[in-house]
């Protein structure tokens, strides 16, 4: 990685995995009580001849249903705008609210939203061809039943899914997990270095910054995608 | 926790600045309570700006949740009273 100015939005694989590990570290520390992200490394797979400290980031069992949004006028908000909750497992299987809802009833919710509850489980795989990371997802019923892209329409934040609706083929679309080698979805990473060029822009980053929150700032964009809220304190770095 | 509530009540000033193709607003600064949301940021560039798909940032290459509050940004990310909103319209995906 040369200087900020020059750079290109890109980050190679070594950086990919310190990176990486930075993601594990704050994660944890953000939602010490949730599911962390994983780091599996390729060795332990049959991928056959992947390169040496070739892995991918995992993030499984993410709750989501969708809650209509009651009133909220406010913001001059649509009142049919729907809103998604993200809801987290924790270690006893129980479902627990990713936010700061938690005063909420919960029963109430879960019994009035038991028909829309899906699964999703989340993959960052570095792409070697785009040197960037590409976000997988797959997402089933929580009795195991895979969802197509249209129940996954569903579950998207509003904005993303006038994106999908614009721009179908080149925004969420299923592919073959490079690793898994099962269809999952992805989102295209043709533009991510551009906007990753941009996101970092205009600021004296030191290198070992961009490196280090490399992924955190990619997850702040790629998250309101698909509606996987990652807090702002996520980037207040321990003293 | 008095000096917490505070705090949330107290205004941020925003300021926006344009980056990539995106015009430059008149009013670049504007005020907003710290409990707003982050969404009505949002809301008003789109209004102003005419589009529905924006990329919006703060200044520490973060892109923050429509749902996360103003004085909370400010509070991770502002700086000599303010904080700082990028925008750009293009924002390509693939």
């Amino acid at each position: 990685m040369e200087s900020s100015g020059s750079w290109v939005g890109t980050i190679t694989l070594a950086n990919f995995n310190t990176s990486a590990s930075t993601l594990l570290e704050r994660w944890s520390e953000i939602y010490p009580t949730l599911p962390p992200w994983i780091w599996v490394s390729c060795s332990r797979l049959p991928c056959g001849a992947s390169r040496k400290g070739e892995g991918y980031l995992v993030l499984e069992n993410i709750h989501q249903f969708m809650l209509d949004e009651e009133g909220g006028g406010e913001e001059g908000k649509c009142n049919e705008e729907v809103k998604l909750h993200n809801v987290l497992l924790d270690d006893c299987g129980r479902e627990r609210f990713c936010g700061e809802d938690d005063s909420f009833d919960h029963d109430m919710l879960v019994e009035s939203c038991d028909q829309e509850t899906c699964v999703f489980d989340f993959h960052i795989v570095y792409s070697s061809s785009y040197r960037v990371p590409v976000l997988y997802f797959y997402a089933y019923r929580s009795d195991g039943q895979p969802l197509g892209l249209a129940d996954i329409e569903h579950s998207l934040p509003p904005h993303s899914l006038k994106i999908l609706q614009e721009a179908r083929w080149t925004y969420m679309t299923r592919e073959e997990h490079p690793h898994l080698n099962r269809p999952w979805f992805m989102l295209h990473p043709c533009g991510t270095s551009d906007w990753m060029k941009l996101l970092f822009d205009g600021n004296l980053f030191a290198n070992e910054l961009i490196v280090k929150q490399y992924l955190l700032s990619w997850l702040s964009v790629v998250g309101q995608a698909i509606g996987l809220k990652i807090p702002s304190g996520i980037l207040k770095w321990p003293k | 926790m008095a000096a917490e509530s505070v705090a949330s009540t107290r205004k941020v000033v925003v300021h926006l600045r344009a980056t990539g193709d995106a015009p430059i607003l008149k009013q670049a600064k504007f005020k907003i309570a710290g409990t707003d949301k982050f969404a009505k940021v949002i809301d008003f560039l789109r209004r102003q700006l005419h589009r529905d798909t924006l990329f919006v940032y703060v200044n520490s290459a973060f892109s923050p949740n429509p749902d996360e509050l103003v004085i909370d940004l400010y509070n991770n990310f502002g700086f000599d009273g303010k904080l700082v909103v990028n925008y750009a319209c293009s924002m390509a995906w693939g």
